[in-house]
């Protein structure tokens, strides 16, 4: 597993492409938002510009460019040359996801620790810390399943849009407008739950249970892509 | 005897309604060279396949070292894979390549080595993607021979390959059996596999046509004499089919005698036999035999 992520490291630092259009734009996006806080604070709060960088960085950096690296690495026969090997499918998976997801940890816990220094810590950090790993997994296990469905690296642009917009739309909707009406809508929606917990992290106001319970609906989704992925990915062409 | 090193018994392959593999059953023996040849869409590939342990069996079994090919950490440290298609990332280097699956492989061995074998010692440091066809053959054959593995397959090795990358691939696969290695061969040159292989399974239409060794496939047809006569000669002393251009084809059981009975005929009527050539049937004749 480990020699495979080294590998795809290299690749990923090699590919000029995948390292801006997936490492470097969502950092400038979340700068962004740190820098212009005073608006976004008005218009949701801290806790959304909090959770718009996590799923900025989830969506673009991690999801997509998951997406796109198996779709590639399917396509040219990569994993059928890793599937020659004594390496076990899941030490496969892994070793391609592990580099991007150490990434995207890693930046969303500098912009993080940036956005607290600029506006405040957030009321409970382990609470937050927790969301953030929610959220990688969902978004790990969303690619997983939008890969069985996608042909190829170009056909990744069309088949990420749905999911990388889909949860930014509905961090923004219930970041901005909360969980007062249609509470059970917003928490069943992909990322809904899970915004919502880094509103409860980073603002407060919220009993620790009635936060924790919020873990539910994103495992739920967790379960469901990989259950999606198990049926539906390929490790070869379709031909 | 000694246990088979590849065992396969009444395997079966469909895709949907397409029965691409019926009842097949074979061994391959420790050593050996076994070429597994077919007409195209035979069935040969999702053999191969299933055997490397990228396909399940519709039905029927498949074992590896006694394994099921699709137990890994037991197989596939004996074993190396060279596929038909390339199968490499084009951002990663050779020497990065070969390391990377020789790591996956559970196997030992020293990479610049491995590099060297295949002649790709200058291109070390290069990306894969800017490699020529014939060199990521070279750098898929290292990937396979990695470690000197006990059974080895290669599927289309030569295939882009110039003469020179060719004898010299077949020289290290030489030297693997004279280690004691086993390998399983895949190719359209059929004259490769005529000369290198010990056995031969010919597959058509999902089964076996033939399967043995070469002298016993090529014994059910007859020897070829060919010769062109340049002008009017007195009959012939042996069955013949005379073309009108006066091109001659001669298809014996008994070459040695009728050659000499053609030779003796043309020395004792001034006849000149151009072009005159005879020999045992090729693989190629087996094939046009089983297609017609």
């Amino acid at each position: 597993m480990f020699a495979i992520a080294r590998t795809e490291l290299i690749q990923i630092f090699r590919n000029r492409l995948v390292l801006v259009t997936s490492f470097v734009i969502p950092v400038a996006i979340s700068a962004f938002f740190i820098y212009r806080h005073d608006v976004f604070s008005q218009v949701g709060s801290l806790g959304y510009i909090a959770a718009i960088v996590m799923f900025t960085v989830g969506a673009f950096g991690l999801y997509t460019s998951t997406v796109t690296t198996l779709a590639s690495r399917r396509q040219n026969l990569f994993l059928k040359r890793l599937r020659s090997t004594a390496e076990s499918d899941a030490g496969i998976l892994a070793g391609l996801v592990l580099p991007a997801t150490v990434i995207a940890l890693v930046q969303v816990t500098g912009i993080l620790i940036v956005l607290s220094a600029v506006v405040g810590t957030p009321d409970n950090p382990l609470l937050l810390a927790v969301a953030v790993i929610a959220t990688v997994a969902m978004m790990i296990g969303l690619a997983l399943a939008t890969a069985g469905v996608t042909n190829s690296p170009e056909h990744a642009q069309v088949t990420t849009l749905p999911v990388s917009l889909g949860v930014i739309a509905v961090a923004s909707w219930v970041g901005i407008t909360g969980t007062e009406e249609l509470a059970q809508v917003k928490r069943l929606l992909p990322g809904g739950a899970a915004t919502e917990l880094v509103l409860n992290a980073w603002n407060g106001g919220a009993a620790l249970s009635d936060s924790l319970i919020l873990l539910a609906p994103t495992f739920a989704w967790v379960f469901v892509a990989v259950t999606f992925a198990r049926r539906m990915f390929n490790w070869e062409p379709r031909r | 005897m000694s246990t088979p090193v590849i065992e396969v018994e009444n395997l079966n392959l469909t895709y949907g309604d397409f029965h691409a593999v019926k009842d097949l059953t074979f061994e391959v023996r420790p050593g050996e060279l076994y070429a597994l040849l077919g007409t195209n869409g035979a069935g040969k590939t999702s053999t191969l396949e299933t055997i490397e342990g990228h396909r399940t069996p519709t039905s029927g079994t498949v074992r590896v070292f006694g394994h099921s090919p699709g137990d890994r950490k037991a197989v596939r440290p004996r074993m190396g894979i060279m596929l038909q298609e390339s199968g490499f990332s084009p951002d990663l280097t050779v020497r990065e390549s070969v390391g990377l699956i020789g790591t996956l492989t559970r196997r030992t061995d020293d990479v610049d080595r491995v590099i060297d074998v295949v002649d790709l010692t200058r291109k070390a440091g290069t990306q894969v993607g800017q490699l020529s066809g014939g060199e990521k053959r070279r750098l898929d054959f290292a990937t396979a021979v990695y470690g000197t593995p006990e059974l080895i397959f290669l599927d289309e090795p030569t295939t882009g390959l110039d003469i020179q990358s060719r004898d010299d691939l077949w020289n290290a696969v030489d030297r693997l059996r004279e280690n004691g290695s086993t390998v399983v061969l895949t190719t359209h040159y059929l004259e490769e596999a005529q000369q290198r292989a010990d056995r031969i399974g010919l597959m058509h239409q999902g089964v076996f046509h033939h399967e043995g060794t070469v002298a016993e496939l090529t014994r059910t047809l007859p020897s070829v004499i060919r010769f062109t006569l340049g002008g009017p000669a007195p009959a012939l002393p042996v069955q013949a089919i005379v073309g009108a251009d006066g091109s001659v084809l001669v298809e014996t059981f008994g070459l040695q005698k009728d050659l000499a009975l053609l030779l003796g005929w043309a020395e004792n009527h001034g006849v000149e036999l151009r072009d005159l050539s005879a020999g045992p049937t090729r693989l190629d004749d087996v094939f046009r035999a089983i297609e017609s």
